[in-house]
């Protein structure tokens, strides 16, 4: 008992600083990645191409001064900021990194924790995030913050049951909603092959739960200042941005144990390259293909996002599970 | 003229005199039939435009002291016509015969005190609410009334009204990212729906039309550039041309095409920038930069030839500063050559985009009756359907020598200006092309020394010569002694049709320097054009009209 909670203390302190890895230099790709789409550079004078750059950023939110606006609501404006990080680390949980390893004749499974709803878990927690949202709009006792907590509201919910509704179709298909079986099930082919339906609405409803462009309603700058996040600053704007950051990296993770084949390689010749460092670097392919998109596409409307939701999305999804559906039965009747 | 005959006619003793200089009419009427006199003119001759309307202080000695001025306009015929009347300070208002006259009233009211029964909303346009005075008035010193006084608690509008209950009022501006300066918006809402918009303007007023009555007309060039500080040829074109005007004379060939060659690069680099901040306030940050890439380009063709990337003050009275340097010609080409791939690699990322399309079609539409009620003109104006270019219209400046197309749109929406806008670069760039290759040899000035410095090696060193020296002499300390008169002289700016109206009393500085700026006009149409959209319709709005506040404060 000893021995379990000092590996899964390990486990966790390692896994969270992959994470906060990961987070500090995403937001490095992203600049870098905007910076050649863009024709320029991006941060360079910080460290050899402007590698320490994460850390310069760091520090500079961490010396800001901290504006607490005088007519907010003072607990909840200070507790969203906190709320805003905590789904994308609870999600971290669940990540089937790898099935296991065997240390000193001891077999550890690399799962934080290999629970038998992940799915349904990982659908929970997620939806917490928009608490964040909602509250630190709403407290800030602002106009910009609470239009961009209203949007986000609505857009949250929608893409919620388009999240939930792409998942479906994996899960059928597998029978399972654990994370390990699912990845297991894909050995020998990945599922996006198998749904790719499911996979596309799956990564449009992540990039939407996510605010990011062509989504990024709720701090849409260009109409609302900064959406949600108009009036914090310092730390507390700085653990919205890390909430944000870490939320691309752990979706990036749960569509590639969905959808990418987790922790197998694509090719078999390739396998000698151990099943964590494919994983993390299918997640990091899809957290690119996010900056890829932002920096390409322009924003939608608020009440077009909501249609495109609605009209589109979800009757899709909804079909692909029919489809699914029969398949399986097919398949079932058959044998 | 056929309109001041059917005047006559109609009005008789009402009409108080017709005179006529350059080739421009102007009547003068009594303020009593002012209305008739506007609503004949609109419903039996077609002047349908109201292009300008400003008002004059004639003197603190005059009775009557003030004249407010009406430049009309018929589309068709293309005939224009300045109506005068003379007041002592009451005028009937236009602003239900044409819109635009709304904001124009409010700004005679704010420069010079002139009540204009009638208005619906009677207010400073410009200046705070408790300003002291009305700073165009002869009597107001350049300095102001108050020199030490730096703060205006009023503000200029702090508070309005909703018209309904629930509603929101959002302040958007001065400081917002996409207002593209400091515009300030009053949005209520409704949700996102707006239901009413306010756009206030004024916070960049640095009072340009009074500063020209104290410089003298070469020393007012340098002002104009400060006005759409995106284009500058074409501001420094319009106040040069209308200056030349009222002096009689045309520069050489070669001026007149180096000229164009700086106004069609300017075109584009107005335009290039539209496009950069329209496309990011939509949510494409990536265009942005790729149109500032290709405008800084632009900017070091100005560099080579005028020395100054911004502001380059570099047309003449009569012809330009100097000869272009000798290397410009083949770095134009090079640009030239480059400058399409750049602008379809925009294109490609934009046009047949889904969302662009999604965001921009359909959206701030304005009809064609209401660009022409609301005195649009530019891009706007053709995105609304109208033929309309100033370069077609009155060849001024030596368009009629140069083969281009004028794209007009048909919906008014968004997306078609944007086409408009599009295409005007490429037809500037064919413009450009047909220049670099007729490139005329020559003299780029009418006689230096008259109405332009003499070339500084006649004025010192070995070459130096007396006569030289006298015209330096007398053109530094005393400037160019127009006739007695005023003059319209209008163009195609980049953002639609930027006039200089001058009023020469025969001092060598201007008496009254009055300018249309289209940023101002073409603004004065977005309540309308947004009303029942969304609040990102706003930013999308605000773009596609184009504004650049330089040119809406003045």
């Amino acid at each position: 008992m000893v021995m379990w909670i000092a590996v899964t203390v390990v486990k966790l302190l390692i896994y969270f600083a992959i994470l906060m890895l990961f987070v500090a230099y995403g937001t490095l790709a992203e600049r870098k990645v905007a910076g050649h789409i863009q024709d320029r550079l991006g941060p360079y004078h910080c460290g050899p191409h402007g590698v320490l750059q994460p850390l310069a950023d760091g520090l500079k939110l961490f010396f800001k001064e901290d504006i607490v606006a005088s007519e907010a609501d003072k607990f909840l404006y200070f507790l969203a900021p906190a709320l805003a990080v905590v789904p994308p680390l609870l999600v971290l949980g669940i990540i089937p990194i790898g099935e296991s390893i065997t240390i000193a004749g001891k077999t550890i499974p690399l799962p934080i924790a290999n629970i038998n709803v992940a799915v349904l878990y990982f659908l929970g927690v997620t939806s917490l995030s928009v608490y964040a949202i909602m509250l630190g709009g709403w407290s800030g006792n602002s106009k910009y913050p609470l239009l961009g907590g209203l949007r986000s509201a609505a857009q949250f919910i929608s893409y919620e049951l388009v999240l939930g509704l792409s998942i479906i179709g994996v899960v059928m298909l597998v029978g399972s909603f654990n994370l390990v079986d699912i990845v297991k099930y894909q050995k020998d082919m990945w599922l996006f092959i198998k749904q790719p339906v499911a996979f596309v609405a799956y990564m449009v409803a992540a990039i939407a739960e996510l605010n990011r462009a062509p989504f990024d309603l709720p701090e849409a700058e260009s109409e609302l200042v900064g959406g949600y996040h108009t009036e914090y600053s310092s730390m507390k704007f700085a653990l919205f941005f890390l909430g944000e950051y870490a939320n691309m990296v752990v979706s990036s993770a749960i569509a590639t144990a969905l959808f990418l084949g987790g922790w197998y390689a694509p090719c078999s010749f390739l396998s000698f390259i151990p099943g964590p460092v494919w994983f993390l670097l299918k997640t990091f392919a899809l957290f690119f293909f996010m900056l890829w998109i932002r920096w390409t596409y322009p924003r939608l409307r608020y009440d077009q996002l909501m249609g495109m939701c609605w009209k589109y999305l979800i009757p899709i999804t909804l079909f692909n599970i029919l489809g699914t559906g029969l398949v399986v039965i097919l398949k079932a009747g058959g044998v | 003229m056929k309109a001041v005959d059917g005047l006559k006619r109609a009005f008789q003793d009402a009409v108080q005199g017709v005179s006529e200089f350059r080739g421009e009419t102007t009547v003068v009427i009594v303020p009593e039939v002012l209305r008739e006199v506007c609503l004949y003119l609109r419903d039996k001759e077609g002047y349908d435009f109201l292009v300008d309307l400003c008002g004059v202080d004639n003197g603190t000695d005059r009775t009557p002291r003030y004249s407010v001025v009406y430049l009309l306009r018929n589309m068709e015929t293309k005939d224009q016509l300045r109506l005068k009347v003379f007041t002592d300070g009451t005028v009937d208002t236009v602003s239900d015969i044409w819109p635009t006259a709304n904001w124009h009233e409010r700004e005679a009211y704010d420069m010079f005190g002139i009540d204009f029964k009638g208005h619906p909303e009677l207010e400073r346009l410009y200046l705070p609410e408790d300003f002291e005075g009305h700073p165009l008035r002869k009597d107001y010193p350049l300095r102001g009334l108050n020199p030490d006084r730096d703060m205006y608690e009023g503000g200029v509008k702090t508070k309005v009204a909703p018209s309904k209950p629930n509603t929101m009022i959002l302040n958007m501006g001065p400081q917002h990212p996409s207002t593209h300066g400091v515009l300030r918006m009053l949005l209520e809402l409704e949700g996102e729906t707006i239901v009413n918009a306010w756009p206030i303007v004024g916070y960049l007023h640095r009072g340009t039309e009074k500063l020209a009555e104290y410089k003298t007309y070469h020393q007012v060039l340098p002002l104009t550039d400060r006005l759409d500080y995106l284009a500058p040829p074409s501001n420094n074109l319009a106040y040069i041309l209308a200056v030349e005007k009222l002096l009689g004379i045309e520069p050489p060939p070669r001026g007149k095409f180096i000229r164009i060659i700086m106004v069609e690069l300017a075109r584009i680099a107005s335009h290039l920038i539209w496009l950069g901040t329209h496309a990011m306030d939509i949510g494409a940050a990536t265009v942005f930069l790729y149109a500032f890439r290709e405008r800084e380009k632009i900017y070091d063709l100005w560099e080579m030839v005028a020395g100054a990337r911004f502001h380059q003050s570099y047309f003449r009275i009569g012809g330009v500063r100097e000869d272009l340097p000798e290397d410009f010609i083949p770095a134009l080409k090079k640009f030239l050559d480059e400058f399409p791939k750049a602008l379809d690699e925009c294109d490609n990322l934009l046009t047949n985009n889904k969302i662009w399309r999604v965001r921009t079609e359909g959206v701030a539409v304005l009809s064609k009756e209401d660009a022409i009620r609301y005195g649009a003109t530019g891009p706007v104006l053709r995105g609304s359907g109208v033929n309309w270019d100033l370069r077609k219209a009155y060849p001024y400046a030596g368009y009629d020598e140069f083969t281009f197309h004028v794209p007009v749109g048909e919906r008014g929406d968004t997306f078609d200006r944007y086409l408009v806008r599009m295409e005007e670069m490429r037809q500037s760039r064919e413009i450009l092309m047909q220049a670099v290759a007729r490139l005329p040899d020559g003299p780029i000035n009418t006689e230096p020394g008259k109405y332009n410095f003499p070339p500084p090696e006649e004025v010192k060193g070995d070459k130096a010569n007396i006569e030289a020296l006298i015209h330096q002499f007398k053109l530094v300390i005393e400037g160019v002694r127009p006739p007695k008169g005023e003059v319209y002289q209008a163009v195609e700016a980049p953002k639609g049709e930027l006039g200089f109206y001058i009023i020469s009393d025969g001092e060598p500085r201007p008496y009254r320097l009055r300018i249309r700026s289209p940023s101002l006009i073409n603004l004065q149409a977005l309540p309308i054009m947004i009303k029942g959209l969304k609040v990102a319709d706003v930013v999308t709005a605000i773009g596609s009209i184009d504004i650049v506040l330089g040119e809406v404060d003045k």
